[in-house]
Formats: C-alpha cells, sequence, structure tokens
C-alpha cells in the first residue's frame, strides 16, 4: 500500500478525474508553442545531417566511416550501445517499477516508453548501416534460401543482438501502444473537434472502459510486464556479449553483462529524468510529475552509480589481481593513464561521483542541477561505450598492429542525425500524445483523498 | 444492439463498488460496467473469468519447441556446418535465441488473443453506451430484457446508493433522462 503520509502525494492540486484528463490533454488541444516549431526545425536539421550522412555512407561504404582493420568498430557500435542503453528505461520503468509495486511510476511512464521506442529505432540504425550492404539486410533472418539453403549462425552474439534488439523493440512498441488504447479513448469522447475525435476514435480500436475489456486488459499487462522484465535483462546480456564473448583485453570478463544491464538502466533513468524535468517546466506537468517523483528517480541514480563506481573499480582490481599483462596494459596504461585518460576520468567522475550530490535533498529538490547532472551522466555512459571499444581495440595484443582511430564528419554527422530523429519523436510524442497515462493516474488519485479510508482494505491493493 | 437498457450513473470508485455490490446482493443481472480503469472489485463481481495468462503459457511452450526445432533442424539436418569439430547441435547456445524468440512469440499471439477476445482492433466503431464512462463517469448497464428483479426496486436502489443519474436508453436512441422525472 501506497503511504502518502511517507512518501508524499502522488498528484497534486486535489483534482477530479475530469480534470486528470484536461490536464494531461491540454499540450494536446492547446495551441502549439513557438518553442516547440524552433526545437522541430532544430531537430529536422540535425536529422537532415544525419540523412545525408547515411546517403554517402551508403553510396560511398563504410570507407567514408574512419575505422580501419584494427579499430573495426568505431563511433557506430559506440552509439548503438549507448542509444539501446537508453531505451532500456522505458521497459525497466513500466516493468520494474510495477513489479516492486512502486504507483509513482504511472505519471512517468508513458514518456519513458515513448523515449525507449524512438531510442531503440535509433540504435537499431547503426547495426543496420554497418552492415555495408544494407539493402541485404535481411539475409540476417533464419529463412529457408536459395543461397544452400545458407543459415545464419545460431552461436554468434551478433545474431543474437538482432534476435534481441527486434523482439524488444516490437514489444516495447507493443507495450507502450496497448497502454495508449484507453486514453486515446478518453480523447475521442472528450475531444471537441471532429478530426481528433476520428482519428484518435481510430487509434482507441473501439474502446470503451466495459469490465470484459479490463479484465483481459490487466492480464495482457500481467503478462507482458512479466516477460518482458525477462527481456530487459536479457537485451543488454546480450549487447554485451558482442564484447564478452571476444578475446581483445579489456573485454573478456565475465562481469560484462550485469555491468551493461545496470548500465542501461543507468543512462535509460538517466534520460528519463531529462525528459520528465522538460514536461515539467516546458509542459507545466507539475502537479502530476511532483518533486517527490524527481526525487525518486534520483536516489534510484544514486543506488546504481554505486553500483556502476563498484563495476569500475572491480574492472581496475581484476586486471591487477589476474595478473594478465594485456588486462593490465589495457587499464592500466591505456584507461586510467594514458592517452585516453581524459576520457577515463570524465566518465569516472560523471557516472560514479557526480550522482552522488543526489544524496542531498536540496540537490534533488533544484530542478535546474538535477538537469544537469542528468545530462552529464548521459554523456559520462556515451564515453564509458567509448573506452570500452576505442582503448581496447587501438591497442591489442600486437603492438605492430595498433592504430589510431578518429571518426570521420559523416560519423559524426550520423550520430548526430540520429539525435535529431529522437528529439523530433519526443516533440511529436509531447504533442500529439498523452504525455501522462491517464487511466492510471486516475487509478492511483484515489490514494489522495478521505475517500481511500472508506474503502475496505486489501481489496484496493492491487497494480 | 435493439435491446432497451437501464443504466445507473455514479460519481466515483467506492460508490460504485458499493452499488454494485448491493446490487448483486439482491439478484440484479448486471450486463456490464464501464468504468475509467480498472476496479478489482467489479472485475471480480462480473463472473467473467480470462484465460490469457494460461493461453501465454502455451504460446510459450508452442515458441520453445518450435524454435528449438527449428534451430536444430536448420544447423544439424538442413545444412551442418563444420568448425572446429564442435558438434553441430550447439544446445545450450540455442538457449539464447530460445528465450528471445520465444518472448516475442508469447507477446505476439497474447496480443493477438487479447485483441480478439476483447474485439480491441484497428478500425472497430466502439458502442458507446455514456460518452462519460472513459473520462470521470462508472456506469452500470442492466439489460432490461433481463434484469433479474424489478424495474422501480432497481432505479430505488441506485438512488439510494448513490447514483448521480438512472436512465434508459434504447439502443441507438438519445439518453432519456429518467432521474429528473422520478
Amino acid at each position: 500500500m501506497y503511504k502518502t503520509d511517507i512518501r508524499g502525494k502522488l498528484v497534486d492540486g486535489d483534482k477530479s478525474l475530469t480534470q486528470i484528463s484536461q490536464d494531461i490533454l491540454a499540450p494536446i488541444d492547446a495551441k502549439t508553442p513557438t518553442w516547440w516549431y524552433i526545437a522541430m526545425a532544430v531537430s529536422l536539421m540535425m536529422f537532415a545531417w544525419g540523412a545525408r550522412s547515411i546517403y554517402v555512407t551508403l553510396t560511398v561504404g563504410i570507407g567514408a566511416w574512419g575505422q580501419n582493420n584494427t579499430v573495426a568498430w568505431g563511433w557506430e557500435i559506440i552509439n548503438f550501445v549507448w542509444w539501446i542503453g537508453i531505451g532500456h528505461a522505458g521497459t525497466a520503468f513500466s516493468i520494474f517499477l510495477l513489479i516492486l509495486r512502486q504507483k509513482w511510476r504511472s505519471s512517468i511512464n508513458r514518456a519513458a516508453e515513448a523515449m525507449t521506442v524512438a531510442a531503440v529505432i535509433c540504435a537499431a540504425l547503426f547495426p543496420l548501416i554497418h552492415m555495408g550492404r544494407s539493402w541485404l539486410f535481411f539475409w540476417v533472418f533464419p529463412y529457408p534460401n536459395t543461397r544452400g539453403p545458407l543459415w545464419v549462425n545460431f552461436n554468434s552474439p551478433l545474431f543474437w543482438d538482432f534476435v534481441a534488439v527486434s523482439t524488444y523493440l516490437l514489444i516495447s512498441a507493443s507495450f507502450w501502444y496497448f497502454g495508449m488504447v484507453p486514453d486515446f479513448a478518453t480523447i475521442r469522447d472528450t475531444t471537441k473537434s471532429k478530426i481528433k475525435r476520428a482519428v484518435y476514435g481510430f487509434f482507441a480500436f473501439g474502446w470503451t472502459g466495459s469490465s470484459r475489456e479490463w479484465l483481459r486488459y490487466e492480464g495482457l499487462a500481467f503478462v507482458l510486464g512479466g516477460i518482458a522484465a525477462v527481456l530487459v535483462v536479457s537485451v543488454h546480456s546480450i549487447v554485451s556479449t558482442d564484447f564478452a564473448a571476444g578475446i581483445e583485453p579489456g573485454w573478456h570478463s565475465t562481469i560484462f553483462p550485469p555491468f551493461f544491464v545496470v548500465g542501461a538502466i543507468f543512462s535509460g533513468f538517466a534520460m528519463v529524468l531529462t525528459l520528465v524535468t522538460l514536461m515539467k517546466k516546458l509542459y507545466k506537468m507539475d502537479d502530476f510529475i511532483t518533486a517527490n517523483h524527481v526525487d525518486a528517480v534520483c536516489r534510484i541514480l544514486v543506488f546504481i552509480s554505486l553500483i556502476m563506481g563498484t563495476a569500475y573499480i572491480t574492472e581496475i582490481f581484476i586486471a591487477w589481481y589476474s595478473g594478465s599483462e594485456f588486462e593490465f596494459f589495457t587499464f592500466f596504461r591505456n584507461r586510467i593513464t594514458g592517452e585516453y585518460a581524459p576520457e577515463f576520468w570524465f566518465m569516472f567522475i560523471f557516472n560514479a561521483l557526480l550522482p552522488q550530490l543526489f544524496w542531498s535533498k536540496k540537490i534533488r529538490h533544484n530542478i535546474w542541477i538535477v538537469f544537469a547532472i542528468s545530462i552529464c551522466i548521459n554523456i559520462g555512459m556515451w564515453l564509458e561505450r567509448y573506452i570500452i571499444i576505442v582503448t581496447s581495440l587501438t591497442k591489442d595484443f600486437l603492438p605492430a598492429s595498433w592504430a589510431e582511430y578518429h571518426p570521420t564528419l559523416v560519423e559524426i554527422g550520423f550520430y548526430v542525425g540520429t539525435i535529431g530523429m529522437f528529439s523530433a519523436a519526443v516533440l511529436l510524442f509531447f504533442k500529439y500524445i498523452p504525455q501522462i497515462a491517464i487511466h492510471e493516474v486516475k487509478m492511483i488519485s484515489k490514494y489522495n483523498t478521505q475517500q481511500f479510508d472508506h474503502l475496505k482494505p486489501g481489496h484496493h491493493d492491487y497494480e | 444492439m435493439n435491446d432497451k437498457y437501464l443504466v445507473g450513473v455514479f460519481d466515483d470508485e467506492h460508490t460504485l463498488v458499493d452499488a454494485f455490490e448491493k446490487a448483486l446482493e439482491k439478484g440484479v443481472v448486471i450486463e456490464e460496467v464501464y468504468t475509467p480503469y480498472p476496479i478489482h472489485e467489479i472485475l471480480q463481481g462480473m463472473k467473467t473469468r480470462t484465460h490469457i495468462t494460461h493461453a501465454a503459457f502455451f504460446y510459450g511452450l508452442f515458441g520453445v519447441i518450435m524454435l528449438h526445432g527449428g534451430m536444430y533442424y536448420a544447423a544439424v539436418l538442413s545444412w551442418p556446418m563444420q568448425f572446429g569439430g564442435k558438434p553441430s547441435n550447439t544446445f545450450p547456445s540455442f538457449i539464447v535465441v530460445a528465450i528471445v524468440g520465444t518472448i516475442l512469440s508469447i507477446t505476439l499471439l497474447t496480443l493477438l488473443t487479447f485483441s480478439v477476445r476483447s474485439k480491441i482492433y484497428p478500425g472497430r466503431k466502439a458502442d458507446i453506451i455514456d460518452i462519460r464512462a472513459t473520462d470521470d463517469k462508472f456506469i452500470i448497464l442492466l439489460n432490461q430484457e433481463n434484469m433479474g428483479i424489478e424495474k422501480d426496486t432497481i432505479i430505488k436502489l441506485f438512488q439510494t446508493n448513490g447514483a448521480s443519474e438512472v436512465y434508459e436508453k434504447d439502443a441507438n436512441t438519445t439518453d432519456k433522462q429518467l432521474s429528473n422525472e422520478l
């Protein structure tokens, strides 16, 4: 049961049910603010640069990038892992907090899931383009073919990755969509615009809110929630085996799966924090996303940040303790010292030390500092992938094959393009989709009121 | 939907649940309840049960068998590959794809089941009884052909238990306010 006196109110402002609908739907009906158009224009320009970079890559080939024989994986795999990590927040929010019965998730999970879908699409672009002949990507599917039939290698982490990422995209998208169906019905039934009624009515799939629908809806949420929890853990574990199954120093490590899963949830929660602070400030959703919500995410980040710090230190310790000179070289000569030391220490500070400021309640309640730290964590997590990939590959076993790696403008453009795509998707989400799950907030709003005292104990402790 | 309906409108969850439970005690046959969010007393009281979770289990079982069978066929029977003298049937490493593939088959098939059984699919026109049910009202719908007890008794029962409105409704006609007349 949610204890309001300990954790604060879930919804401020003593809103009636219809007020909740109106407040959450306000941005959909309101005139689009000027900043939205400016932000959209900037996002589309970034996206256009990305599209041009993809065009150059497809026509010229992978030679347009900075990769070489030694460093065959560069920014693309860094960005792929980074986006997938960010994409973990949506499902982590929805599922883990659902399982842990954290009712405050209800006002944030919609945004987190939307972000997941956008981030996973951005992520999927990188391996797709990195294939070189992207138009033959369907060869990855194991289907009866005329090439033998030549099947895919079911033992390859790269194939596991393909299965995991495409499954993750499908499941998070359907979880997100079916969560929105009752809210689309609310828009259909409350809007005055005929066009909106028709459009949202179509997307509401004929939802009426009958007990038969809710019964199966709950069953569906239970099933999807339960299995998606397994998926969250398995997807990033699989991504980590892309590295851990290789023998490069700094990669060949059993710590990788939990390290990657925790890191993914860390960066995802940081991105959620970025988004909810924007929603609070730009759309005045303060009554739904209260200081307590931000506070709760910050406290989770403190905890995860400690795990990250422990993982970094464990890796360094094992590099020394294992007695492997290659591991020792990678960590002591090429990460904590050496030419990549600045990146390493920025990563360490941003991920392991800076979030420790969240121990202070004053900082957790200062929205601007929270926003700044969330951005720093996202940069830190990008640097983590940079460190893992570039330091290990540039200087591996044989000094004769050492090489440098610098991204070309095409690679940078590709990355910037996905950021533009992501922000454009988020802006569209802000404008056309209820940012907060209306029916879920209605369900938890009763915990604020005196009426809750009259309800029979034991029966209402669902979700 | 050519039947005549009696509609009870409630303003909040606990008056709805009280009225719902009292009506069930009196032997009223309730056609359907429409609410803005799921209410467990109602879902339990309506007696409809769902087997979607059991179905999901069997979808999973189906997925596991199909995936392992498919991988065994591809890697061992159809085109066995030689790599370093290792066996073609690399079973433990099939598990990774099997887990994720099973999750995929459970999700897609359960979604399909939900869509078919609840009749929630693209292009379906909603049978809206009271348009406020997705916003802030809680609606109990009775079919006048089969209500279990006298109509007047039910109307009185609803009103004494906090119904904000009670009205009759023909399918496809405008709402007729009863509570104002009574």
